[in-house]
């Protein structure tokens, strides 16, 4: 058994944990996309996100397991080339190696990749902590041809070396057995010093020799302070301030300097290549298979200058497409359920222990109706999160961030950005949560920024009642126009808050190509499940939350007649005017868009409520219990073949439901009366644009930890809506179009 | 002469990396040293980034950076 734990096991917790038997730290370092996060899954039975390209993780994770009646303590760090202190990922690998001194290191390293790995291999072992050597990927090197001495490997490095698979669980047991004798005996463990040169140990030898004086000696590992010290390392000087403690940096570099003609850390990073170098050259045997890799045939075409993008291209659009039409069935099916039967045996339930009239209407309109909306949401989001997924395991992201980084790069973003973008036009939840793909930020705000211009599904339905109203003769063209004017203010807006609020340097794009991979199935179904859970968790109780404080400001004071009079009837008054100068400056359209904060698509069932009179309890022939499972299962049926036949059928929309109530129709009817045509586009493109709905709000508080970056896109949105909506409206009664 | 200058195929040898700063450091930390032989691999359907073979790897970088660092042709 396993538990996932926070960072806190500090003060009595952890002289808890050494009174019992001493849990063995360690602490996993090593190049991005090496295998770090999947090693401790199959080991810890984790369920750390991993995926074929780099920048995974981003923050520190830790889990606690046991093994050999040792309880061990592993803890997942970002994936880094080096151990400079420039990316938020460098960092905080660096923090915790340094300052919370693991009892063990396990680097893992990409054998397939082996000298750029080492050169990271070098820098972990100048901390002088006991260390285990992963040699990861190994199945792959060996298809390569590569085959590589680990015993020559041990003897250079004076640290155990043992190959692993993590994909099929090949090694981890050398691997834990090794971890657990090193822990136990870990002076015989340590890394050797690898000699980088005379000019170099000479000046590191003084600066060690002077650290060793001072206190500072405890606190970091003197080798690596005085290297860090000679390279000029902002972090560290800016810790330790070493002129105040009495070292004499310049003086030790001096002669390095002079006799080099080059900066010191460029000599440095030389002299680490060249210990990986010679590293690599003894121990790696590479024979020649002649055959062109896989991934060099799939790259010829995905990345052809001509075919590059249109396949880019064809590919979203057949995920964006296939996620829609498998999951619309299963939606539909959710929102009839909880709309139908599910309705009716809460009713029947609350009946027999005779509840209030209100606490049926609570239960159903409100508690009912906000669960039913965050289910509808399920499919989606699964069948969202499982193509994510499978992009992410079979590296295609980081093609797909290739190909598209020109394009995004002109509106200030990173190529990368491209993917949650795409997503936003299905729903802007995962849009907003695939954002975690980049690693930058800045570009990582500006994204889910402007994810809420793309027209999500849930803005379709209201689309539909106005445009049937109105402009039935070219609903097609309207709803085009619709999406685009999400894009193109999108890219406005961009180049706006690039000149603003993201002033200053584009971040650089630099990025590891993995090879292709094949994910396996189980992973997948494991990371999507991972990924939507968190959805329906959070999501759920936010939405609910929501949903019943609707409820009440719609039927409160108790037993308003007329909803004119409810609280939020009288809210919509109040904001009405507001609204006046954009064409819509009635009670009745405020308090529908207010009641669309919980999903925009609530806008059409609240003017429903509002503009058309409940119809008569019209008293549906009362289906038995029986009856009811039967519809709710063989419904079901229905939605999973409609789901299977649309995987194969993946054209024209078929979210324009051309089932339409009697309450819509009645709707269209009073809208025609209160709207011009061109108040109806004001209106639908303020519904467009306005704020993001609550689950997104939650989505951009969950990924980024602080409710800015939503207060952000709520005020500029609302801007945007207003000032667009005028624009419309005024604009086009000066042209005399449909005024 | 400089990396975004290779055409597809063609390969060089580092002479000097222009970039200052975090750009200089991450491009050594992931293999791009003087001497090391780089070769172009492809160029982004929208013409920018570049894709190039270094140390056995694939490197994707932005034209932008890949202009500080320059090359002699290698036949
Ligand atoms: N063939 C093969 N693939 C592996 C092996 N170990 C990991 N992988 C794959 O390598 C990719 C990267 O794995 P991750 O565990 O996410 O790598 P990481 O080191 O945590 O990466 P970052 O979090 O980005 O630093 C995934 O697609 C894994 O399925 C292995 O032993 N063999
Ligand atoms: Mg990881």
């Amino acid at each position: 058994m396993s538990t996932m734990t926070e960072e806190r096991l500090q003060g009595s917790s952890r002289a808890a944990l050494r009174a019992e038997k001493k849990a063995i730290t360690v602490g996993v370092a090593g190049n991005p996309n090496s295998g770090k996060s999947t090693i401790i899954n199959a080991i810890a039975g984790t369920r750390l996100h991993v995926g074929n390209w780099p920048g995974v993780t981003v923050e520190k994770k830790s889990a606690i397991f046991e093994y050999g009646g040792r309880k061990i303590r592993i803890v997942d760090l970002p994936g880094t080339y080096s151990l400079s202190p420039y990316t938020q990922e460098e960092i905080i690998a660096r923090d915790y190696l340094i300052h919370e001194k693991p009892d063990v290191i396990l680097n893992v390293v990409d054998a397939t990749n082996l000298e750029r790995n080492l050169y990271l291999t070098v820098q972990v072992m100048e901390l002088g902590i006991p260390t285990v050597v992963a040699l990861n990927i190994y199945d792959e090197a060996e298809k390569r041809g590569h085959t590589i001495n680990r015993r020559v490997m041990e003897d250079m490095l004076g640290v155990k070396v043992i190959p692993t698979v993590a994909t099929k669980k090949i090694g981890l047991d050398d691997l834990l057995k090794s971890l657990l004798e090193v822990a136990e005996n870990p002076s015989a463990h340590c890394p050797k010093h690898l000699n980088y040169g005379d000019d170099i140990e000479s000046a590191a030898k003084m600066l060690e020799t002077q650290i060793g004086l001072t206190p500072l000696a405890e606190k970091y590992p003197p080798r690596w302070l005085a290297f860090k010290l000679m390279e000029g390392d902002s972090q560290v000087s800016g810790e330790i301030k070493p002129d105040d403690s009495g070292l004499s940096v310049s003086k030790a570099v001096g002669h390095l300097k002079t006799a080099h003609d080059s900066d010191i850390e460029s000599i440095m990073a030389d002299a680490r290549y060249a210990q990986a170098f010679g590293l690599t050259r003894e121990v790696l045997q590479k024979t020649e298979s002649g055959n062109i890799e896989l991934t060099e045939r799939i790259d010829r075409i995905v990345l052809n200058r001509v075919l590059g993008i249109p396949i880019f291209l064809a590919a979203m659009w057949f995920v964006f497409k296939l996620t829609f039409d498998v999951s619309k069935p299963f939606a539909d099916w959710m929102s009839a359920m909880t709309a139908g039967p599910f309705k009716g045996w809460a009713e029947a339930i609350l009946g027999l222990i005779r509840a209030p009239g209100w606490t049926v209407s609570l239960v159903t309109d409100g508690v009912m109706a906000g669960v039913g909306s965050v289910l509808v949401f399920v499919p989606v989001i699964f069948a969202m999160m499982f193509f994510i997924t499978f992009l992410e395991g079979s590296g295609y992201m980081a093609r797909a961030a290739f190909v598209m980084d020109r394009a995004m790069h002109t509106i200030g973003l990173h190529g990368k950005s491209f993917i949650p973008m795409l997503l936003g036009f299905g729903c802007n939840v995962p849009a907003i949560y695939a954002t975690r793909t980049l690693e930058n930020p800045k570009d990582k705000a500006l994204t889910a920024l402007l994810v809420p211009l793309m027209s999500c599904g849930a803005r379709l339905p209201v689309y539909v009642v106005f445009i049937g109203a109105f402009f039935s003769a070219h609903a097609g063209t309207v709803l085009w126009s619709l999406y685009v004017m999400g894009i193109v203010l999108a890219i406005i807006v961009g180049i706006c808050f690039k000149k603003t609020l993201f002033k200053g340097e584009a971040p650089m794009f630099i990025m590891e190509l993995p090879p292709y991979r094949r994910p396996s199935f189980k992973s997948l179904m494991i990371h999507t499940w991972e990924k939507g859970k968190h959805f329906l968790i959070k999501a759920g109780t936010y939405i609910l939350a929501v949903s019943i404080l609707i409820w009440f400001l719609l039927n409160l004071p108790w037993g308003v007649e007329n909803k004119k009079d409810s609280y939020l009837g009288k809210v919509g008054q109040i904001i009405a005017p507001v609204l006046e100068p954009i064409g819509f400056g009635n009670w009745e359209a405020a308090s529908s868009l207010i009641s669309g904060v919980i999903a925009k698509e609530i806008v059409v069932g609240t003017m429903g409520e509002i503009y058309v009179a409940k119809p008569e309890d019209e008293k549906k022939n009362p289906s038995t219990f029986s009856e009811d499972l039967k519809e709710v299962g063989t419904s079901f049926v229905h939605a999973a073949e409609d789901s299977a036949a649309n995987v194969f059928s993946t054209v024209g929309i078929s979210s324009l439901s051309s089932k339409e109530d009697e309450k819509r129709a009645g709707l269209k009817a009073v809208i025609q009366k209160t709207y011009t045509p061109l108040s109806a586009y004001a209106f639908v493109a303020f519904v467009l644009l306005y704020m993001p709905c609550v689950v997104v709000a939650i989505a951009m508080r969950q990924e980024f930890g602080t409710w800015k970056w939503f207060g952000i896109a709520f005020v500029y949105q609302m801007t945007l809506a207003w000032g667009v909506a005028f624009l419309i409206y005024h604009g086009g009664k000066l042209l005399g179009i449909g005024g | 002469m400089n990396l975004s200058m290779l055409k597809c195929g063609e390969k060089g040898k580092i002479t000097k990396i222009g970039a200052i700063g975090p750009l200089k450091r991450r491009l050594m930390d992931m293999g791009v040293l003087v001497g090391e032989e780089v070769k172009m691999e492809k160029v982004a359907p929208l013409g920018d980034p570049i894709e190039v073979i270094i140390k056995n790897y694939k490197l994707s970088l932005r034209k932008k950076e890949a202009e500080e660092i320059q090359l002699e042709a290698i036949k």
